[in-house]
């Protein structure tokens, strides 16, 4: 797409200047609230993060890497990263299997029934976490909510959901994926219906199965779709935090607890050590970069870019 | 192409699951608005009793209870919930505003510009986006705090808008459906003389309308739903958003169910809307920029 | 040196956004920033030339009611007597309202006064971000009722920062009805003062399990610190153990792993169950439904939030092995921010002092807190009621008071993370030794 830029062979001093000059001045508003209200406070809490600034010494003093040092010997802090990794894993590759197969089971039908299901699956992204969140804590009551109503109802022995070690971390991951698979889905149907219909029927007609069909010809032409799709959960995953606050608050016994609820924990609630606590932001903000140049480099390598 | 499939067990199996999700789906705010007209004794199931799904007599007292305190605004009376409501309106509708306008205009340039110190740009805002932004809420705060925004209501607003405008999404959106413009179109504006703004405004933004679109509606919910930034910012209860409130109500009434989902009802309803309203254009806009790219 | 940098930043901001592309905005930015310019200033040192009224912002947590408008009668009140001063009141709550105050202090844009207990008021104060109250408090001395109480009002170093209004204990309470069906009633005290045994606390739910009149008997709340004074003032009665030890360390000695292991015991028996995911008022939340028979976390107010029409709430003190019990107790009372601004300081203690001391509004606040007074002046403001009277008694057995201690905040969550363990099958001396070490890191 870039290779049209560059069939204007060089071009003379005066007017690449005058190109530098007009796009700086487009990019000023932008950059004003980017670099005034992002940057900057973002410069803030990576100096935070060197000293020792906590809430009895607000200013704090440089402490080199110790915040840095300390996080590896901290067990919580351990505990809440594994449990990242695992709410990462395990949700992106099902957000992107889950609404892949949604989008295709959607994208043929009538326009009114495939717009339907599009906004069904994505009321949970706009109803917003603090209201969704109260319904599901309802729903995981280990004593008058309805799941455990449905089981006992069916014979069942009552769950303890969000209340067991074992448990509470995939309730998360489960509400995690209906606030997730809305935009996906709706990435999906439109890739899908815009895959080339001529080449499906070709390769129909030299006799190809549906699987094949998929694998050989839609596949590769929504790449791009799952390379974006892939991305922008893993940063979402990374993110979440209103719904661990609102439903375990990192419990029970830390296991479901992540880095983000726990920076969140450390600066407000608990110790409120600023430095430790945008120290663990940074190691974060660097993880989630490194995850997603990952997905590029794995997903770019089968497509012919 | 559209029907030509017959009807095999798999098609009908996917139909049955795709209807039992919907069900899943849609029952939270099944359950919240139908919570909100619910009677007392309809909302809490005690032990051996039957769910009511459906509530027996419809009340509107719970939303008299949420509606009880009031306050004033330009001179008008109006419950305090109400008031949260317009400030949730407000904040997401100047924040989309701000965010459209300065999104694309930068998406432009970084998408069919040539200058110095692009590529670092771009970068730099792809970068902030990994960030977490629980890591900026307090040095932002002394920010704001120094500006002097947070002392009166409407300034501590917008000391909400504000890194919601620079959160730096929007500006990627916006370059990848700036990447649709023909450069032959801008090419030839340029030719006939057209000045630089005028280009954008003709030629560039008739192009990139359904982006602009889908970033509206992106944006309004985003900043809808913007918790712990309008948590720390909005101190005083004049300046309160819907969501906002209504996890405060969470916290003070939590044994006042009835309550809680009028009041979630009251901040889910009115976005829902909005969604339903102009989802083709989300959609529409949010899949060309991504499916290409 | 941040503040120097943001503030540098900030001042290029507002000069760029004057300079030109301020175009993009609605014209409110520019108003809004405008209007604030007036408080702001008082901010600098060089004080407030331009007004002679000085506005005081109280945030109130809500110690007076939900919604009862009761703080701004308050205000109006004060108002209408003291027309220098403009007193503006602003909500929290109790979950979001620590977070904001956290946020609010270091980025130095607090209010001048809060109302709240010593736990976060004693922290703040040895924080350096309070004002010293010690004048008021050396005044009020003389008619407090309990000398106890000013230790609950000072710092580490002897400051006072908590002005007092009133107190009340923490207790249990029970449903009748449902003790009636399971034959459990005869193991509760309902003579006197009603203080019972270790022993017949376990027979009580040991019935309860058997007869099953809720789904479960109790349930020992762990899943955050809210209201975790109740699971504390349950552990330490068991068997008279305390929090901290002689030297004032935090501590679980030996008879706190055995109130430990009794109570695993009985989670391993069902005769209650621990509530991992929980907090106090989702417990409370619970006994009001009549899912289980009882709450450790009963007090004076709580007793108002979560009343029931449908059965009989009786307030036990916590059982103990001596029968002698050991309470906790809340004492609320306001503390005054320092903004480096002599006369909002002067203005916020005028307004504690109407609030608390005014002939009129004090004891109307008292009751408003649904607590006892803490001036002897004021006498018994629930005269004839008979309820309340046992409650006051409750004082003679009020603990050690340990909220204002160090490290009292990083200890909280050690606290329910340490009940988790422990339900969880650790070995309650294992979790007492890791909790002693991490408590007294600090």
């Amino acid at each position: 797409m870039g290779n049209k830029k560059q069939k204007a062979p060089a071009r003379s001093l005066v007017l690449q200047r005058r190109e530098t000059m007009v796009s700086y001045l487009f990019l000023l508003p932008a950059l004003f609230f980017f670099v005034g209200f992002v940057i900057t406070p973002m410069a803030m809490g990576v100096i935070t993060s060197f000293t020792d600034a906590s809430f009895t010494n607000p200013e704090g003093t440089f402490v080199g890497l110790k915040n840095y040092t300390r996080l590896f010997q901290d067990k919580i802090f351990l505990k809440s990263a594994v449990n990242t990794v695992i709410i990462v894993v395990v949700s992106v590759p099902a957000v992107t299997a889950f609404s892949l197969w949604v989008g295709s089971a959607i994208y043929k039908m009538r326009s009114g029934i495939r717009s339907f299901y599009r906004c069904v699956f994505y009321l949970p992204v706009v109803t917003g976490s603090v209201a969704v969140t109260v319904v599901w804590k309802w729903m995981f009551d280990k004593y008058d909510g309805l799941l455990n109503y449905i089981v006992k109802a069916l014979g069942g022995q009552p769950l303890p959901w969000t209340s067991s070690e074992q448990m509470a971390l995939w309730c998360i991951i489960l509400i995690l994926f209906t606030t997730s698979i809305g935009q996906p889905i709706v990435l999906y149907v439109a890739a899908l219906g815009n895959v080339d219909a001529s080449l499906e029927e070709a390769a129909k007609v030299d006799g190809a199965n549906d699987f094949q069909v998929f694998w050989k010809i839609k596949w590769p032409s929504i790449m791009p779709t799952t390379l974006y799709v892939a991305v922008i959960t893993t940063i979402n995953s990374f993110q979440c935090f209103a719904l661990i606050q609102l439903l375990t608050s990192g419990g029970p016994n830390y296991s479901t607890s992540t880095v983000m609820y726990l920076l969140y924990d450390i600066a407000f609630k608990t110790t409120k050590e600023f430095g430790y606590a945008d120290a663990m932001g940074v190691v974060l903000a660097i993880v989630i970069a490194l995850f997603s140049a990952l997905q590029f480099k794995v997903m770019n390598g089968g497509t012919t870019e | 192409m559209l029907k030509k499939k017959s009807m095999t067990p798999y098609t009908i199996l996917s139909a049955v699951i795709l209807a039992a999700l919907a069900v899943f789906f849609l029952f939270p705010l099944y359950w919240i608005v139908t919570g909100s007209v619910k009677e007392k004794s309809d909302i809490i199931i005690k032990s051996g009793e039957m769910v009511k799904w459906i509530p027996t007599r419809i009340t509107w007292d719970n939303y008299q209870r949420l509606f009880k305190t009031g306050t004033e605004l330009f001179g008008i009376q109006m419950p305090m919930a109400i008031r949260w409501l317009f400030n949730s309106v407000f904040i997401s509708v100047v924040a989309m505003g701000l965010t459209c306008a300065t999104s694309s205009l930068a998406g432009y340039v970084l998408a069919k510009k040539r200058f110095w110190g692009k590529g670092l740009i771009f970068g730099l805002f792809v970068c902030a986006m990994a960030l977490p932004k629980q890591v900026i809420l307090i040095p932002l705060m002394s920010e704001m705090s120094s500006l002097g925004l947070l002392k009166s209501v409407w300034g501590s607003m917008f000391a909400v808008i504000f890194p919601v405008v620079g959160w730096p999404f929007g500006v990627f959106l916006m370059k990848q459906f700036s990447e649709n413009i023909p450069s032959s179109l801008l090419e030839a504006a340029r030719i006939d003389g057209a000045g630089e703004l005028r280009t954008f405004l003709e030629v560039a933004f008739p192009i990139i309308k359904p982006g602009f679109g889908a970033l509206a509606i992106f944006t309004f919910i985003n900043s809808w739903n913007e918790y712990p930034l309008q948590l720390v910012m909005l101190t005083q209860n004049e300046a309160k958003t819907i969501s906002l409130g209504i996890a405060s109500k969470l916290s003070e009434m939590s044994n006042d169910f009835g309550l809680i989902m009028a009041g979630a009802a009251l901040a889910a309803v009115p976005i829902i809307i909005v969604f339903l309203c102009f989802q083709k254009y989300f959609t529409q806009g949010i899949t060309m920029g991504a499916v290409k790219g | 040196m941040k503040k120097v940098l943001s503030t540098v930043l900030a001042t290029a901001l507002v000069a760029t956004t004057l300079a030109g592309c301020g175009g993009s905005k609605p014209a409110e930015t520019t108003a809004a920033p405008a209007a604030s310019e007036a408080p702001a200033a008082t901010e600098a040192p060089a004080g407030d030339a331009s007004s002679d009224v000085t506005e005081i912002v109280w945030w109130a947590f809500p110690t007076f009611g939900v919604d009862t408008g009761y703080e701004q009668e308050l205000v109006d009140a004060f108002n209408a007597a003291h027309s220098e001063y403009k007193v503006k009141v602003e909500y929290i709550d109790f979950t979001s309202g620590p977070d904001k105050l956290t946020a609010a202090l270091t980025s130095g844009t607090a209010p001048d006064i809060l109302f709240d207990a010593p736990g976060r008021i004693i922290e703040f104060g040895n924080a350096g971000y309070l004002v010293s109250l010690d004048d008021m408090l050396n005044e009020l001395k003389p008619d407090l009722t309990s000398e106890s109480l000013v230790e609950t009002c000072v710092g580490a170093d002897g400051t006072a920062y908590m002005y007092p209004i009133s107190s009340s204990p923490f207790y249990m309470g029970l449903n009748k009805e449902a003790l009636e069906k399971a034959d459990a009633l005869q193991y509760v005290n309902l003579e006197g003062d009603r203080t019972w045994t270790t022993e017949n606390f376990v027979k009580m739910c040991e019935a309860l399990r058997d007869a099953a009149p809720t789904q479960v008997p109790a349930i020992v709340y762990c899943g955050g610190q809210g209201g975790d004074q109740g699971t504390r003032a349950l552990v330490n009665n068991l068997y008279s153990s305390s929090i901290t030890d002689a030297d004032g360390k935090w501590n679980i000695d030996a008879n706190g792993v055995k109130a430990l292991e009794l109570l695993k015991s009985m989670y391993d028996s069902k005769a209650l169950d621990a509530g991992f995911d929980m907090a106090a008022a989702d417990e409370l939340q619970k006994f009001q439904q009549e899912t289980c028979a009882m709450t450790f976390c009963f007090g004076t107010s709580s007793e108002v939030t979560y009343a029931s029409e449908d059965y009989t709430q009786i307030a036990v003190p916590f059982p103990s092995d001596d029968g002698v019990p050991s309470l906790e107790y809340l004492v609320n009372g306001f503390c005054v921010f320092d903004n480096k601004d002599e006369a909002r300081a002067e203005g916020a203690k005028e307004f504690i002092k109407f609030i608390c001391d005014d002939a009129e509004w004090g004891p109307k606040s008292v009751i408003k807190t649904n607590a006892f007074p803490v001036r002897k002046s004021f006498g018994n403001p629930y005269e004839g009621d008979e309820h309340m009277a046992m409650l006051a008694s409750w004082s003679q057995y009020y603990g050690p008071y340990y909220n204002t201690k160090d490290g009292f905040a990083a200890m909280r969550p050690l606290w329910f993370n340490a009940l988790q363990q422990v339900f969880n099958g650790t070995p309650a001396q294992d979790v007492a030794d890791e909790f002693n070490t991490a408590a007294n890191a600090g």
